[in-house]
């Protein structure tokens, strides 16, 4: 156990948030706002950690016994802590989540994060299977932390049918993998490459899909984000996506790279109907949560095309868009929460709720219209940078087909994103009193904001930055 | 001095210190915009003397490491082909904010939106790097979306949003051409000068298909048929000033992107596709003069006009010639003079009242000589009356297509007789005849008015008497661009 050291930040906020559980006891209801703080600062903690061994690239750096700690691993933590932050922030403007139990709330929620920070430094099956299981369960339940809301349960209930039989898919998948090869360890796999390895790595990747949302596997996601409190779905829109595309791009571009297997193709057709399908669908939505859900997985779609590209660039995209990703979405869902919170019941979230926004409050609804503008990757936002990338990636790779069906989806985006800005800004308000945006919400609201602004008009930092970081062990 | 970024970015500046006004205070709002787009029309005057006009080189050239890691950077620069356009972006701009002080509601935004455009708009004939060419490119679009769809007349927001959609379908094509050909350059580049020099590596389908790429997104800016259908609609909707802004700079955009890209840069695919543009240039010319023969909405038929008169510029494209190519930019110039003073005045019947039916009006000559006179003049450079301006570029394009076409020249001469039918048939509707009396009440001009429309009024005698005034600066280019590729 001479390398555990490597996961000190796991281990560190694993252990706080047990710590936090248990605080939960302690704290009166009426204070639970306490551990909200406490949660972020917790976050925070992880983040400073992670960032040192990043610094610190000798000591906190490394090849375990089942985990790589390299600079790839640890952007991803840095981009799932980030985001842990900013949904605890959103999480204490959110007024429909339950005074008590917040302790067992932001518990989860931390343990999820854990799962993902293991997920992406994983080089053996076992660990990531453990990892995937951990933030599976603890999201179930996030989905369905609203006990009396019915939509709440509902999606709870699907996604965990999903997630079970998708987990006992890659259960299988893993044990095939075993017996073709003797091992559950990724590196340096002496594999044959024959049927039953391949079904086995077909199984796995179907396991990822479901967690990553991409098509066929993507069904629980509307019925999931719209009925989870808006902070988790923030929080599964972004994070486990970030997390489980970062463990992709290590086992299928890295470890065992798809081109090696014939697979590229398979991934170019994951990408491209993961694109279209969310991006079509999305067009059909009056809800902005649900719209926001089907757009989450064309975006997802978006970053696949970095695996499927399978080069340098390609890899490099995926961490780009995936930061990038992370500030955009956060934004829409921070705004959509804020918009929501003034009505109550049905309909708090139907693109009717945004009419007249921009009289109600311009600043809110331009934000809006810039990270819905940003999602769709019109430039100068930094969507855009993230976008060119990618398809960059996928030209240079010589995949035409995939860049071309890719552009036109995001012309196709552009429609159902500018519906919500057509209720914003062209449609009359039904009542023109100011919303009210709480401090957190808003300081959530102005990192993000900042950040697809900044990293739009001068992204070299970002870019340099992502360079840097897309460099793996072993 | 980065005297070209100032003139970009104070507009921004502006932008953004609009923002920060609260929205009450509409005139404090209206000066600053006004401020920002005069500072920025005051510079690029400046910019006048100082520009060579013996030399075809870029100018004022600007370089800034903006994204090296992407091999992305900040490149300005103008020539003979850009500098003119650039001038008319700031002027238009300029005109068009004193023609938008007229606007009672959301003062703020619509001048917000107003400034951001004019940053977009002169980045793109500035921008020497084609991803910043890019960026500038569809930084257009969204205040275009927002101004039509706000601000505009019955049908805005659809208006609005086939806008957006239709350009940004073009464009990103643009995109993955300007990928393709960064990738098949050694070494790897966006620099626009270096391009054009690199060109001889590449083969004539790589051409083809990267040209086909950027044609589509020029195509439907400039707009050449079949692509033209959201012009009509979005030149109706939106609202005066922004029609001028689309007429007068927007499709400019389209032909300065074909000149600058498909035709420095991909030689083999221009000339490829030769065949077809004259064919388009044809059919704009005579298709959009027929089609505004049809219109009864006055709005409606100077937009088909300027479908028309696009068509010319693809003429004098085609043409391929140091003439050809004078003309064309000198029509790009005159059509935004032109086109902005008749949308303006356009807008100033609709103002009063409130309709712009031809038929609805009858003898408003006596009523508002100002105002009739100002539009008999405009109407006679736009078809083309010798001492106005319109006949000058006009003629030049015809020199330069029937050099190569003369069939097909031939046939557009037809388009000039249609173009002159329905201009002097919406003179004869409105202006002469006897009153209609509904009408007898209606006030002529206004000092702001004619604030606005005077200029391009003075301007449009001008050039049509002396039009070296506007050809000195673009004939070296223009001779360089056709000795190009012999």
């Amino acid at each position: 156990m001479s390398n555990l050291h490597l996961l000190s930040p796991e281990l560190a906020l694993g252990g706080m948030a047990l710590g936090l559980m248990v605080a939960d006891l302690f704290v009166a209801a009426k204070h639970g706002r306490l551990l909200y703080h406490l949660g972020w600062l917790v976050s925070i903690l992880a983040l400073v950690m992670v960032g040192y061994t990043i610094s610190n690239s000798a000591a906190g750096q490394g090849v375990g016994s089942l985990w790589a700690v390299d600079p790839m691993s640890q952007f991803f933590k840095m981009l799932i802590l980030l985001t842990t932050v900013l949904c605890l922030l959103m999480g204490l403007e959110y007024k429909d989540l339950p005074p008590a139990h917040a302790g067992t709330f932001v518990c989860l929620l931390l343990f999820s994060a854990v799962g993902m920070m293991l997920l992406v430094s994983s080089v053996d099956l076992l660990l990531t299977f453990v990892a995937l299981e951990l933030i599976s369960l603890t999201s179930f339940i996030l989905a369905g932390f609203e006990r009396r809301n019915h939509k709440s349960n509902e999606g709870s209930v699907k996604y965990f049918l999903f997630g079970a039989f998708s987990s006992a898919i890659m259960a299988y998948g893993i044990s095939l993998f075993y017996g073709a090869t003797g091992t559950t360890r990724l590196v340096g796999v002496g594999h044959d490459g024959g049927p039953m390895f391949l079904l086995g790595l077909l199984m796995i990747l179907l396991g990822f899909c479901f967690k990553a949302s991409i098509a066929p596997m993507h069904f629980w996601v509307p019925d999931a984000y719209e009925g989870a409190p808006t902070p988790v779905t923030a929080f599964l829109s972004l994070a486990p996506k970030i997390a489980t595309l970062g463990a992709m791009v290590r086992l299928f571009t890295v470890l065992l790279p798809a081109s090696a297997f014939n697979l590229t193709t398979l991934f170019v057709v994951l990408a491209a109907a993961t694109m279209t399908v969310g991006n079509f669908t999305a067009f059909f939505q009056n809800n902005v949560k649900r719209l926001l859900a089907y757009s989450s997985i064309a975006q997802a779609g978006y970053i696949l095309i970095g695996i499927a590209s399978g080069n340098t660039i390609g890899t490099e995209g995926v961490l780009l868009y995936s930061f990038v990703y992370v500030a955009m979405n956060i934004g829409a869902f921070a705004v959509a929460q804020s918009v929501a919170s003034r009505s109550d019941g049905a309909g708090a979230y139907d693109l009717e709720a945004f009419n007249g926004l921009a009289r109600r409050s311009f600043g809110l609804a331009l934000a809006m219209a810039f990270f819905l503008l940003s999602l769709s990757g019109i430039p100068p936002l930094a969507g855009f940078i993230g976008k060119f990338y990618i398809f960059s990636a996928a030209v240079q790779s010589g995949h035409m087909g995939l860049a071309v069906i890719a552009v036109i989806n995001s012309v196709v985006s552009v429609y159902y994103y500018m519906r919500v800005v057509y209720h914003m800004f062209f449609k009359p308000a039904a009542d023109e009193t100011p919303l009210a945006v709480g401090p957190f919400l808003y300081g959530g609201l102005a990192i993000a904001m900042a950040g697809i602004l900044a990293f739009g008009v001068y992204p070299e930092p970002l870019v340099a930055s992502v360079q840097a970081s897309a460099q793996y062990l072993p | 001095m980065n005297m070209l970024s100032l003139v970009t970015f104070i507009p921004l500046a502006g932008a953004l210190l609009v923002l920060a006004l609260p929205k009450e205070r509409v005139k404090a709002i209206q000066a600053t915009a006004l401020a920002s787009a005069g500072a920025s029309l005051a510079l690029s005057i400046a910019l006048i003397p100082l520009f060579n006009r013996g030399s075809a080189d870029m100018q004022f050239v600007e370089r800034l490491s903006w994204i090296p890691s992407m091999d992305i950077h900040y490149v300005l620069g103008v020539d003979g082909l850009s500098f003119p356009l650039l001038l008319l972006t700031t002027f238009i701009s300029f005109i068009a904010l004193i023609g938008s002080l007229g606007i009672k509601e959301r003062v703020k935004e619509y001048f917000f939106w107003f400034l951001v455009l004019e940053v977009g708009m002169l980045g793109v004939f500035e921008a020497l790097d084609l991803v910043l060419f890019y960026v500038f490119w569809e930084l257009c679009l969204v205040p275009m979306y927002f101004l039509i769809g706000i601000w505009g007349g019955p049908r805005k927001e659809f208006a609005a949003i086939k806008f957006f959609l239709y350009t940004l379908a073009g464009s990103v094509f643009m995109l993955l051409a300007i990928l393709a050909v960064y990738f098949n350059t050694a070494p790897h580049t966006f620099d626009m000068i270096a391009l054009m020099k690199a060109h001889s590596a590449w083969s004539l389908k790589f051409q083809i298909l990267v040209f086909l790429g950027f044609y589509l997104a020029f195509a439907i800016k400039i707009p050449a048929f079949p692509f033209h259908t959201w012009l009509p609609l979005a030149h109706v909707e939106a609202p005066t000033a922004v029609s001028v802004i689309l007429a007068a700079v927007l499709l400019k955009m389209g032909l300065y992107g074909l000149l600058r890209v498909c035709y420095e840069m991909l030689p083999l695919g221009f000339h490829w596709f030769l065949p077809f543009l004259i064919a388009i240039a044809v059919i704009n010319i005579v298709y959009g003069a027929l089609c505004a023969m049809a219109q009864t909405d006055m709005k409606k038929m100077v937009a088909y006009s300027s479908v028309n008169h696009m068509g010319y510029c693809l003429l004098g494209v085609a043409g391929v010639s140091a003439i050809g190519f004078s003309g064309a930019v000198l029509q790009m110039i005159n059509h935004g003079i032109i086109t902005g003073s008749l949308f303006l005045l356009v807008g100033v019947i609709y103002d009063r009242a409130h309709t712009r039916d031809i038929s609805a009006f009858g003898g408003l000559a006596a009523r508002v000589p100002i105002y009739a006179g100002l539009m008999f003049l405009a109407c006679f450079a736009s078809l083309g009356l010798p001492g106005l301006a319109g006949f000058v570029s006009e003629f030049m394009c015809f020199l330069g297509g029937f050099a190569q076409w003369k069939i097909y020249t031939a046939i557009s001469v037809l388009g000039v007789l249609a173009t002159a039918a329905f201009f002097l048939r919406m003179m004869e509707k409105v202006f002469l005849g006897p009153l209609n009396n509904k009408w007898a009440g209606l006030s002529d001009m206004s000092a702001r008015e004619l604030c606005s429309i005077v200029p391009l009024t003075v301007l449009t005698i001008a050039f049509g008497v002396w039009p070296k005034l506007a050809l000195a600066f673009i004939n070296t280019t223009a001779v360089q661009m056709a000795g190009l590729f012999k």
